[in-house]
């Protein structure tokens, strides 16, 4: 097959921004809840002892929830695409998920073609939405309504709370590993986290059906 | 020697999240700390209510516990151990072994505390009527001395205060010692049954005092600071020994292997252990005060009440107040005596500025620290209802 | 070098996509705001039920009146007020009565002073 010269233009500068506010916003959130989960006074110190941690961990908070929300507002277009992309789930995206995008060593078989996302970024876009509405919903009333709430609602939301961010440092980490690291997946890296742009060949093969649906600038 | 007034009655234990979601409840700020900041209690300033403790959501505060005293008594046979065991404590208990907040388990409560091993088992309500017999004959006092009747001068000054609750004592004593002349000096029912069981009770059933325990059984955790103050020997001994909570009691039903929900019915022991009504109703707020209109309108009109309801002073709001008419035979004419019930120490203070700055129209202010009264007190089984 | 870029626009599907996905956030938020007020008032129930368990009690009970409880009469006949129902007697204000504040230390020394005495 002759291979395509060129690239694509994957993410805006805004969706850029966006991604690197929310990524810094979510490391300084999780460094900080582990410190409270776990009593860690090497992190505390870091930061000023448990209340200035506190202090930090809330108003993050208020950026890591306005962050979105200001991207959506200012870019609902293409929030939407990203919203209708992820919810369609094709035979294709089953196929892939049988075998994992190959990405898993003993699951060998045809990657059948992807759209923008593939079927696992799909799965990963809505637990990260799940996931940041949950932080949102149950970390707020912790701050401002921790005196109104009843007792029992306020551990529900410390206990959601936890889970979450279980579950959501354990696919941030395989999230990164796979954008950063893994030597196929990584080509992809530079499009969200520096120029916006991804080789056309490997799109052509990777997301084969949104590359299809493409212009070409010449 | 540490004692437990140096200890402090409440404790924040390694459980502590520091949600904040106690600071707010405090009626005093004794317990404090920045949100993430574990937080502390200040023993100085608390006045032992453990209303912090019933509602933190991670049980991160305990109360110093006298169950293991309680048991070295009751295993001790030179000692003669007797309980007494507060209103709000017979319609809590039951919640321990599932029943639902409310349920009357007067009875086994009786039953079990036998087979618990105490000598003799008798009621606070008998001493909450004697509260009533004392501080009521202080009020009449205190209004006819304000009416200026002849005799009556030592008396103290108008409005009268309730002097049951021991964190809302701590409270004026720390805060607003100007009010102290307010407040009836008879003392609460759990420390006037000590009183009365370590000298009455002892001579009727011929036992040395020396060797009575006076356990009691209490709603309350500033109970077990009450019980500890210094000046409660008036019997010549320790007025009170220890208190249990009505967590610590269902505590020790449950090691004991008591099945407590097929118990019995029993009853109190005589001589100080007979209830009333107005003895019952104690335990929540405007108890006290209805128990005492209930006696000083009969005393007063030398009648009998018609009705023996005083609805208006029942209520959950945190003040609340009414106006009630009390014919006076001996002076020929009807008083209207001012009342006023304070539930939750945190609404209490504009009460007493009034008070204090001689604007009061009040002649007789119940106080209850805890929002309900005595029923929803800091030893009171805790609740995590959802539904 | 050849760039590719998405075209423009968005169709309706995505676009009800997307405000579908903000109404579903929204209405979430609702329903875990009254899961929250729903807790808040169910955590207070239990006030009520033990307060209304006391005066339901208080209904059964024959005697209702402190005055009227005859073991609290012979307590001032036989011992407080000898011969008599007497409140505030010298023997009660001695055992059923105190003093607050900077008034106990004199009132503990009046009381070891009575132990005292009677031994």
């Amino acid at each position: 097959m002759s291979q395509i010269k060129g690239k694509v233009l994957k993410h805006s500068s805004q969706t850029r921004t966006m991604h690197w506010v929310h990524l810094i916003c979510f490391l300084i959130l999780g460094l900080t809840g582990i410190a409270f989960y776990w009593d860690i006074g090497i992190i505390y110190k870091i930061f000023g002892g448990p209340a200035n941690a506190s202090l930090v961990h809330r108003w993050t908070a208020v950026i890591f929830t306005a962050g979105p929300a200001i991207y959506i507002l200012l870019n609902f277009d293409r929030f939407s695409k990203f919203i209708d992309t992820i919810s369609s789930f094709t035979k294709d995206d089953i196929q892939w998920l049988k075998i994992m995008g190959g990405y898993i060593p003993f699951l060998k078989g045809n990657v059948p073609p992807q759209d923008k996302y593939n079927a696992g970024q799909k799965l990963l876009g809505w637990l990260v939405i799940i996931g940041c509405i949950l932080f949102v919903l149950t970390g707020f009333p912790m701050w401002l309504w921790r005196h109104e709430v009843s007792a029992v609602f306020l551990k529900m939301c410390y206990t959601i709370h936890f889970w979450d961010a279980i579950i959501m440092i354990l696919a941030v980490a395989g999230h990164f590993f796979l954008a950063a690291i893994h030597p196929v997946s990584r080509k992809e890296f530079s499009s969200m986290m520096i120029t916006g742009y991804v080789d056309a060949e490997f799109s052509s093969h990777h997301n084969e059906k949104w590359f299809n649906n493409l212009k070409k600038l010449s | 020697m540490i004692t437990l007034q140096d200890q402090g009655i409440i404790q924040v234990n390694n459980s502590c999240k520091a949600c904040d979601h106690c600071t707010f409840i405090c009626p005093t700020q004794a317990i404090s700390g920045k949100i993430g900041q574990k937080h502390k209690i200040n023993q100085k300033i608390c006045i032992n209510c453990g209303q912090c403790l019933i509602n933190c959501p991670f049980g991160a505060i305990d109360d110093i516990s006298m169950v293991d005293k309680v048991k070295e008594a009751l295993a001790d046979p030179e000692k003669f151990v007797v309980v007494q065991e507060a209103p709000a404590v017979r319609v809590a208990l039951g919640e321990e072994f599932g029943l639902a907040p409310g349920t009357n388990v007067k009875t086994k409560m009786y039953t079990a505390l036998r087979l618990l091993g105490f000598d003799k088992v008798y009621d606070t309500e008998f001493a909450a009527d004697l509260t009533i017999m004392e501080e009521g004959t202080e009020l009449i006092q205190r209004v006819y001395n304000a009416l200026g009747v002849e005799g009556f001068e030592q008396a103290g000054p108008l409005p009268q205060f309730t002097s049951c609750c021991p964190a809302w004592i701590k409270y004026a004593e720390d805060k607003y010692p100007h009010i102290l002349p307010h407040i009836s000096s008879a003392k609460s029912p759990q420390q006037m049954f000590g009183a009365v069981a370590k000298t009455y009770a002892a001579e009727q059933l011929n036992i040395d005092p020396a060797k009575m325990v006076v356990v009691s059984v209490m709603p309350c955790t500033a109970k077990k600071y009450e019980c500890n103050r210094p000046e409660f020997i008036a019997s010549g001994y320790k007025d009170v020994d220890f208190v249990l909570t009505t967590r610590e009691l269902a505590q020790l039903i449950k090691e004991n292997n008591i099945d407590f929900l097929n118990l019995e019915d029993g009853s109190a022991d005589k001589f100080i252990g007979l209830s009333t009504g107005a003895a019952t109703i104690f335990g929540v707020t405007g108890g006290v005060m209805e128990a005492a209109l209930r006696t000083a309108y009969e005393i007063l009109s030398e009648k009998t009440l018609d009705k023996i309801e005083f609805k208006a002073v029942r209520g959950t709001e945190p003040v609340r107040e009414a106006t009630i008419e009390i014919p006076v035979k001996t002076l020929g004419k009807k008083l209207p005596v001012n009342v006023c019930v304070v539930t939750g120490l945190k609404h209490v203070d504009n009460v007493i500025n009034d008070v204090l700055a001689g604007r009061s129209k009040y002649h007789f202010i119940e106080v209850m620290n805890c929002p309900g009264g005595c029923i929803n007190g800091g030893g009171q089984p805790i609740r995590r209802d959802t539904y | 070098m050849s760039v590719f870029i998405e075209k423009e626009g968005i169709t309706r599907r995505q676009f009800f996509k997307g405000a579908g996905l903000i109404t579903v956030t929204a209405i979430v938020a609702g329903v875990f705001a009254k899961i929250g007020i729903d807790m808040f008032k169910a955590s207070n129930a239990y006030i009520e039920q033990r307060i209304s368990g006391l005066y339901t009690l208080d209904e059964k009970m024959t005697l209702r009146k402190s005055h009227e409880n005859p073991e609290i009469l012979k307590l001032y006949k036989d011992f407080l007020s000898p011969g008599d129902v007497k409140p505030l007697s010298e023997k009660a204000h001695h055992l059923l009565h105190t003093k607050y504040g900077n008034d106990i230390p004199q009132l503990i020394a009046e009381l070891k002073n009575h132990q005292h005495n009677a031994a």
